[in-house]
């Protein structure tokens, strides 16, 4: 017994806590391997989260340092960077959720979906000014299956909150327009925002993320006001202002973490 | 130079949004009627457990009284099961409105059970006699779990009112009760949380009731046919 138990230990087993087992701590047996494997899943998921939030980062970084000259490259590049982690990253996430998974585990693996939304949509406003809907979303993910072989999709929580974040970027997108002499370009980023907010704004909040509906809701409106505030800039002061004065009055910082 | 935004489309998808999140705030509001219902039956039940601690005689009837409330447990979680089953897959969207009832729930059920057999609700009896198992509705592990550390901290004030009404030998079952499932719950790698937190708190249950067995014992004053005390081997 003892020197079996030796043996078990050496080959890396799990040593038992008492000889003898009441019929309560076989039970309990059973218990712990079911939270085991439930712990497992939830590591891994937030892993495929943190790599998908990694990566959609990077392609965000890479949409705004597109300029004139180089745009349809870089575009291209930043369509096939996402590309690459829907293939790689959500579909490692997705084969690990199956019926009731997708809520219980929503947690763990949400981060990193909502920063994927914001980096599809921002990809997709640089290249046709245009909201990348929920349904479009949905669309390029027609591959991607779950463990039960059923679609794999975006929940509406975690569109809208990407979406929420997609306002911060469009308000640095707008900013670096106007200091690049695009004006036009920022009034179509400050219709874009306030659209959203208006959006935003007859939803009910959001029970699934109530805390973090709030906070933003509050950062959008931030936005919204600063790109207001810049096209007033130009409107009012137009062409005598040099245009890198006004972008240095708005400093990239705070915003998504 | 890029198009103006499509606006309809926009204030389109946000309408349906409206429509769906209306439609799962609809879905928590009849939740919360339903546990509004189950607060009152917890509540209730939980009232007519009282007695245990000061009656002189093990009351059958008080079980019965606080059995007599399992029915009506039963049609609350059946009430909450059809809720969820027209949301398939979406019980933990919804969890947290029913999770700290249940855990009273469980903690109710299994002190009873304890009561009156002395052993422990196993997590598939708890279901069976709210008589909730099925694919979409089913009672979560780590509430079972949480639910037992409260009938864990429920022992100890259990024992000491029992010795006070001549009952001496009730710290021996007591304990050995409780160092059976504290060894149990040793044998899970919990994570951080607060199910971590309860299992935390239960070596104080056991140190209590040992303390109570301690008194007992040196003053000799359990029955003589058991004294083999399980801490003890």
């Amino acid at each position: 017994m003892a020197s079996e138990d030796i043996a078990e230990r050496a080959l890396g087993k799990k040593p038992r806590i008492m000889a003898e087992e009441s019929p309560l701590q076989s039970k309990f047996q059973e218990i712990g391997r079911a939270l085991d494997l439930m712990n497992e899943k939830r590591e891994r998921l937030v892993k495929a989260s943190r790599d998908i939030t990694i990566h959609s980062k990077k392609v965000i970084f890479a949409v705004h340092r597109v300029s004139g000259i180089n745009k349809t490259a870089m575009l291209e590049q930043a369509e096939r960077d996402l590309s690459a982690v829907r293939t790689n990253q959500v579909t490692r996430l997705a084969k690990e959720l199956q019926g009731n998974d997708y809520w219980k585990f929503r947690r763990a693996y949400s981060p990193g979906l909502q920063e994927f939304v914001e980096a599809a949509t921002t990809v997709e406003f640089v290249k046709s000014g245009q909201l990348l809907t929920l349904q479009q979303l949905n669309q390029s993910f027609a591959n991607i299956k779950d463990a039960a072989n059923k679609p794999f999709e975006v929940s509406i929580p975690d569109y809208i909150l990407g979406v929420g974040d997609l306002t911060g970027e469009l308000m640095r997108l707008a900013v670096s327009g106007i200091a690049a002499g695009e004006r036009q370009a920022a009034i179509s980023v400050c219709n874009l925002i306030r659209g959203l907010y208006e959006g935003f704004s007859m939803l009910p909040a959001l029970q699934d993320n109530i805390r973090d509906w709030k906070t933003k809701s509050d950062v959008m409106l931030q936005s919204l006001i600063k790109v207001e505030t810049a096209c007033y800039n130009v409107h009012v002061r137009g062409l005598e202002y040099p245009p890198e004065m006004l972008a240095s009055e708005f400093e990239y910082g705070e915003d998504d973490l | 130079m890029m198009s103006m935004v499509d606006g309809r489309a926009m204030e389109a998808q946000f309408e349906a949004f409206r429509v769906q999140l209306d439609d799962s705030g609809a879905v928590r509001e009849r939740l919360r009627t339903v546990v509004a219902d189950l607060d009152n039956v917890i509540r209730m039940m939980q009232a007519s457990l009282l007695p245990v601690h000061h009656a002189t005689l093990q009351g059958k009837e008080v079980l019965d009284k606080a059995k007599s409330y399992i029915p009506s447990l039963q049609k609350i979680y059946s009430q909450l099961s059809e809720i969820i089953r027209e949301r398939p897959g979406q019980y933990y969207r919804y969890h947290d409105h029913w999770r700290s009832q249940t855990h009273t729930v469980v903690f109710l059920l299994a002190f009873v059970h304890w009561l009156d057999t002395q052993g422990l609700l196993s997590h598939r009896e708890v279901e069976t006699l709210l008589n909730v198992k099925s694919e979409e509705f089913s009672i979560d592990i780590e509430d079972y779990l949480i639910g037992l550390c409260n009938v864990s901290n429920e022992l100890p004030r259990y024992v000491v009112n029992r010795v006070t009404a001549g009952d001496y030998d009730c710290p021996r079952q007591v304990s050995a009760f409780l160092s059976d499932l504290f060894s149990a719950f040793r044998i899970l790698n919990l994570r951080n949380d607060l199910l971590r937190k309860r299992f935390d708190g239960l070596k104080y249950d056991l140190k209590k009731v040992e303390e109570v067995l301690y008194d007992v014992k040196i003053r000799g004053l359990m029955s003589t046919q058991a004294t083999a005390n399980p801490m003890e081997s």
